[in-house]
């Protein structure tokens, strides 16, 4: 699979960087986002997608919490970490995954929002993505 | 010193009558053999040789025999008197010695350390004993760290050296994180906590749950502690904070474990239905308008099925969660009849698709509620889920939200469906138990009614069923209202309040979830 790729649309301001592994699910978020209006780049390597996050000013981060080489939970703690460089984007955790309750609010915190994937259509997600400013 | 200096001039004196009696000895000697025998010069010579022998020998040790007395006595006494030898008799001091007086006395004193320590001891002994702080630190028998103000290490005691595998000396003066690494769950960490406590505090003190703590050489192993911090403004000898583990590995391993396998489970169900209904959403939105009515209704049990099953698979996980004690709900001020719509607009499709109306009656002025918003989300649900379900040839839902005399808010949900025999309707809300009809026609794992029942346990309010067949069932619940839950918490924190499904949670108990 490639590093990462970059599905551009003519007509958007806001930047989304989908971090997840899952190609199928990273193929329908894709679609929908695009349709949306949205400048779409995916990135399937937890590292590799830090990086991005942090040379590139996305308006909007959708973190899986499952990511090969870095864990979403990881990458969350280093974007946000009070040393860290200040970053603009609004990072949304997309997962299946079921944290203790805990360890879920602790990253609600420090996330700006957190959905399961199942309980969420491609659509509806734009939707609610629509809603983050 | 009287005595003193009366035993050192008798030991002038009898120093002096020794030297008197050798010279006396000589003199006769030189007598006899010159005077009286005539003895030749070298006869004379050999007679003083050995008179001179004789009496250097005989008289030291007559004397020292006799100077040595006082000495002896006194270490008698001593030997008396100590614990290991005090089967030695007491001297006899009526025994007239050189330095008598000195010795009397000096015995006397003796005799009187000794009681001081007999006394010393008795009340020690009858005193609760003063732990040196160093003793009870080394022996403590959880890991400890002291730190000064720049976070360095001080003091590590035996348990932390047992757990690091290194020496005191290896760690101390080193920093904190140079020999430890850390990591809390939240935010709230050691450093946030104690930069904060420097600020404000003289004494503070702090406890965290689950956390991580890794030393150099672990590898992966994870450790979980629970920890408490202390910390001393005043800075006692370079002390100012204070570190004790817990050490909750194998409890923490365990917890994690009881949700671990249906979590994974939970995960790997959740992907294919993202896919299923990202497929179904694609369709939806492209086949919108272009398919015949048939297979657009189709399309549309399609999501929702797929939409039951994501719902279904949520029940299963809280439904472990209630069973691992692990259901925390978060209580928040609510608007009931926003809830009320959200889950009724979710049915609507559904409804429509059976032919079946919803009606929501909802009263207006009902007070804000405090609950925990998807999980009354999921109770609702499952209620609106069982109607529609057993509706059979009814054709409408009737949801009706009121605030009751004893000041709860009630809400039923009512179909005109079969309705339920008598004989079950007891175990309703038992885990698997689905009524006699159900088993054979309708979809379901009977999970809803006891999740329903464990979620509204949780909030404080009360689940029951109303039926009578070929009329229908009414299913209804209480809640508090948010100013009702508030005053029964009454602790000031009215914002946010957790409740685990068997009661209240402590928020600071260090061993509560």
């Amino acid at each position: 699979m490639e590093p990462n790729s970059h599905v551009s649309s003519p007509t958007t301001s806001r930047k989304v960087l989908i971090i997840e592994d899952e190609h199928f699910i990273s193929e329908l978020y894709v679609r929908a986002l695009t349709r949306g209006g949205y400048d779409v780049t995916v990135e399937v390597d937890g590292a590799r997608g830090m990086k991005l996050a942090q040379t590139n000013q996305y308006d909007i981060i959708l973190l899986d919490l499952m990511v090969p080489t870095i864990t979403g939970i990881e990458i969350l703690r280093q974007l946000r970490a009070p040393g860290a460089p200040r970053l603009k984007s609004k990072i949304v955790i997309t997962t299946n995954l079921e944290q203790r309750e805990e360890v879920r609010s602790d990253i609600e915190k420090q996330a700006d929002a957190y959905l399961v994937k199942a309980e969420i259509t491609p659509r509806e997600l734009v939707d609610f993505l629509g809603t983050i400013k | 010193m009287d005595n003193l200096q009366r035993f050192v001039s008798q030991l002038r004196t009898r120093v002096f009558a020794v030297l008197v009696l050798n010279n006396l000895l000589l003199f006769a000697d030189w007598w006899v053999m010159e005077k009286i025998i005539g003895a030749s010069p070298e006869r004379l010579l050999i007679s003083m040789v050995v008179v001179t022998v004789l009496s250097l020998t005989v008289l030291p040790w007559l004397s020292a025999n006799y100077l040595a007395q006082p000495t002896k006595l006194i270490w008698q006494a001593i030997l008396h008197i100590a614990p290991d030898t005090a089967n030695i008799p007491a001297p006899d001091l009526k025994k007239h010695t050189i330095g008598h007086d000195l010795v009397t006395n000096l015995v006397s004193h003796v005799y009187q350390l000794a009681s001081v320590v007999d006394n010393i001891e008795r009340t020690q002994a009858t005193k609760p004993r003063d732990l040196s702080s160093d003793f009870v630190a080394s022996a403590l028998p959880l890991p400890m760290l002291v730190l000064d103000k720049n976070r360095n290490i001080v003091f590590a005691n035996h348990a932390m050296c047992e757990y690091s595998g290194r020496t005191a000396t290896e760690m101390t003066n080193q920093n904190l994180y140079s020999v430890i690494d850390l990591s809390f769950t939240t935010n709230e960490t050691f450093d946030k906590w104690l930069d904060e406590a420097k600020k404000t505090a003289a004494v503070e003190s702090k406890t965290w749950q689950r956390v991580r703590l890794r030393l150099p050489g672990d590898g992966t192993k994870q450790r979980q502690f629970d920890l408490v911090a202390y910390f001393n403004a005043e800075n006692p000898e370079g002390f100012e904070s204070m570190l004790v583990f817990f050490d909750r590995t194998k409890d923490y391993e365990k917890d994690d474990q009881g949700l671990g396998f249906i979590a994974m489970a939970v995960h790997e169900l959740r992907v294919p239905v993202t896919l299923l209904r990202g497929y179904i959403d694609a369709f939806e939105e492209d086949l919108d308008g272009k398919l015949n009515p048939e297979l657009t209704d189709y399309l549309h049990k399609m999501n929702i099925a797929a939409e039951g099953l994501t719902a279904f698979i949520n029940n299963i996980l809280n439904v472990a969660r209630v069973e691992n004690d692990q259901l925390t709900l978060k209580l928040h001020e609510e608007q009931w009849p926003e809830i009320v719509k959200g889950v009724t607009d979710d049915f609507s499709l559904r409804a429509k698709i059976k032919g079946i109306t919803i009606e929501a009656n909802v009263q207006k002025d009902l007070p804000t509620v405090g609950v925990d918003r998807i999980s009354v989300h999921e109770v609702l649900s499952n209620l609106l889920d069982n109607a529609l379900k057993y509706s059979g040839t009814g054709k409408k839902i009737i949801i009706t939200s009121v605030l009751n005399k004893e000041g709860l808010v009630e809400t039923t949900v009512q179909d005109f469906g079969a309705g339920i025999p008598e004989s079950v309707i007891g175990n309703l809300f038992d885990k698997y138990y689905r009524s006699h009809r159900s088993r054979t026609n309708v979809g379901g794992t009977g999970l809803g009614l006891y999740l329903s029942k464990a979620i509204i346990d949780a909030h404080g309010g009360r689940i029951w069923v109303r039926s009578k067949e070929d009329e229908g069932s009414t299913f209804g619940f209480t809640i508090l209202p948010y100013a009702k839950l508030a005053d029964e918490q009454k602790n000031g924190d009215n914002n946010d309040i957790t409740r685990g499904a068997h009661g209240w949670i402590k928020n600071h108990s260090l061993y509560s979830r």
